[in-house]
């Protein structure tokens, strides 16, 4: 039984009405040769003047019937566990993989079923899902309003008994005009985790939760237990642009790993003057130099992309960094590369022209935000890349020119990122490879 | 909106004329399907890039398909050069489809 509207309907005629229909439709032809084609078989359709439509011959209808059955089984038999939906976010179809694990896993975390509305699900999770449900109904409003084309969530259902969090991949598929969402989701499985976390804070559901969907890179690299031992430190927060998280000379109170937020580590030359020195997003985190053993900032970290981030108080952390080996090997590699960025940064800015750092800049922002589009302005980029604003402005034109970007009013979208990338320094390369980020 | 194929003739054979066609189907139909994999056959063996095909689904456009006379699908018309001539049915006869379209084949030697 497959879970789709209409799938299982009785075929469309039965044999009688179909030769009746059929010698109707015979009638509305005059032509010889139209004649000879259709009593030979090799017609689909006719032509109804009167309907202004195309009539389909039985045998027409049936084959189409049978195709789509064929696909709508394939469908059904696909070994991921799928979901289509429609522009509403209605659910069209279910692969048999979809249902039998929703069932396994007691229907938990979103899993709906043919006619069921995917919003209405998001509405009703349950209180400690609300994090993860409110971001896929986010998710799902932008590919059906064309923003993006695909996005991808983890979603975490915290219960006693077992760990149940998933990832939920969306993608937008277009039939006829309509834009329609396939969804696919694949589970994990981390039972330590999740246990430790729901025995020991069950009033904090939704902030663990959040805390379990975090999607910072060094986080994702720490082991199940250490992670766990961690998790309950941190807390979801949004970062706005122009916030600024610590100043030089500042000690550092909190420490950052950004999820989907950019953060810029400026060097300060005067009290009024800074230049980039280093770039943060979910690949690393802010306060790295308690690691060192450093508790004073050196740079200004100044949140350039809005998005969300896991705070941690410094004291907590520093506790669970002497304690963490993984910690301490995740934290180490990730200074060692942030130095590596800083000094090739600097040499850079030194020897390079405005428009291939610019190009540079932009590619690594775009990366971190994992967008094409975001949203610098003047100042900042002028700051970014230690020039003055007419400079900017001179290397933002000639990009656009040669149809790389699009910047309007600081907002700025990358339309041909192959083509920026050849307009890029050596540096833009190096610094990929070296932070093992090609590919 | 109907699907266009279109194939850039080959700027020095200047002098080869431009077959153009238009292939009117319903949907995903079998004998749609059929044509129009015989046609592309065709025009990839017998008209090389010397060709323009239009494909029209009379589903999408039936207004279209009866203002262009079009009764029955599938069912070709070649527009250009004058002649003008009709194909109807899934095309599986090529020296029919060829005949209308103009083509004459080379004795076989």
């Amino acid at each position: 039984m497959i879970d789709a509207p209409g799938l299982n309907a009785p075929p469309l005629a039965p044999d009688k009405a179909a030769a009746a229909f059929k010698a109707w439709m015979r009638r509305l032809v005059t032509d010889t040769a139209e004649l000879a084609a259709f009593d030979a078989g090799e017609i689909d359709a006719v032509m109804d003047r009167e309907t202004v439509s195309a009539l389909m011959m039985p045998e027409a209808q049936t084959a189409l019937h049978d195709s789509s059955r064929i696909v709508l089984s394939a469908f059904d038999a696909l070994p991921g566990e799928v979901c289509v939906l429609d522009a509403k976010g209605i659910v069209v179809l279910t692969s048999r993989a979809w249902r039998v694990s929703g069932a396994a896993h007691a229907r938990a975390g979103l899993d709906v079923r043919a006619g069921e509305n995917i919003f209405d699900a998001c509405t009703d999770a349950p209180e400690n899902e609300r994090v993860h449900a409110t971001a896929v109904a986010a998710g799902l409003r932008e590919i059906l309003s064309g923003t993006q084309q695909s996005l991808r969530v983890r979603y975490a259902c915290p219960s006693r008994r077992a760990r149940r969090v998933f990832t939920l991949t969306m993608a937008a598929t277009s039939a006829q005009g309509a834009v329609n969402v396939l969804l696919s989701r694949e589970w994990h499985s981390e039972p330590k985790l999740l246990g430790k976390i729901d025995g020991g804070t069950a009033g904090k559901a939704p902030e663990i939760a959040a805390c379990v969907g975090a999607e910072n890179r060094l986080l994702a690299a720490l082991p199940a237990k250490d992670y766990a031992q961690l998790a309950s430190g941190l807390e979801s927060m949004s970062l706005t642009h122009g916030e600024t998280l610590c100043e030089p000379g500042e000690p550092v109170r909190h420490v950052y790993f950004p999820n989907d937020c950019l953060v810029s580590l400026l060097t300060v030359v005067e009290s009024d003057r800074a230049l980039e020195v280093g770039l943060v997003g979910r690949e690393g985190m802010i306060g790295a130099s308690l690691a060192l053993g450093v508790t004073r900032s050196s740079v200004r970290a100044l949140v350039q992309g809005t998005g969300t981030a896991m705070k941690m108080d410094a004291k907590r952390f520093l506790r669970e960094f002497r304690r963490s080996q993984a910690l301490q090997r995740v934290l180490l590699q990730f200074t060692d590369s942030l130095m590596v960025q800083i000094s090739q940064t600097a040499a850079c800015n030194r020897f390079h022209l405005v428009e291939a750092r610019l190009a540079r800049s932009l590619l690594m922002t775009a990366e971190r935000m994992r967008s094409a589009e975001f949203r610098l302005t003047h100042e900042f980029l002028a700051a970014m890349l230690g020039v003055r604003r007419v400079g900017v402005t001179v290397a933002a034109v000639a990009l656009q020119s040669r149809g790389f970007i699009r910047y309007s009013r600081g907002n700025i979208t990358i339309v041909d990122r192959q083509g920026l990338e050849t307009a890029c320094c050596p540096c833009y390369r190096y610094l990929r490879v070296t932070n093992g980020e090609t590919g | 909106m109907a699907s266009k194929r279109k194939k850039k003739v080959a700027a020095k054979e200047a002098v080869t004329t431009v077959v153009v066609m238009r292939l009117y189907i319903a949907g995903r139909a079998p004998n749609s399907v059929k044509a129009i994999a015989n046609l592309e056959a065709i025009c990839r063996q017998h008209l090389k890039d010397s060709y323009k095909l239009e494909i029209v689904d009379v589903c999408e456009h039936p207004r279209r398909a009866l203002d262009d006379g079009i009764l029955v699908t599938p069912s070709l018309a070649k527009l250009s050069p004058t002649p003008g001539a009709h194909v109807i049915g899934n095309l599986s006869d090529t020296h029919s489809v060829l005949a209308a379209l103009g083509v004459h084949l080379a004795p076989a030697t």
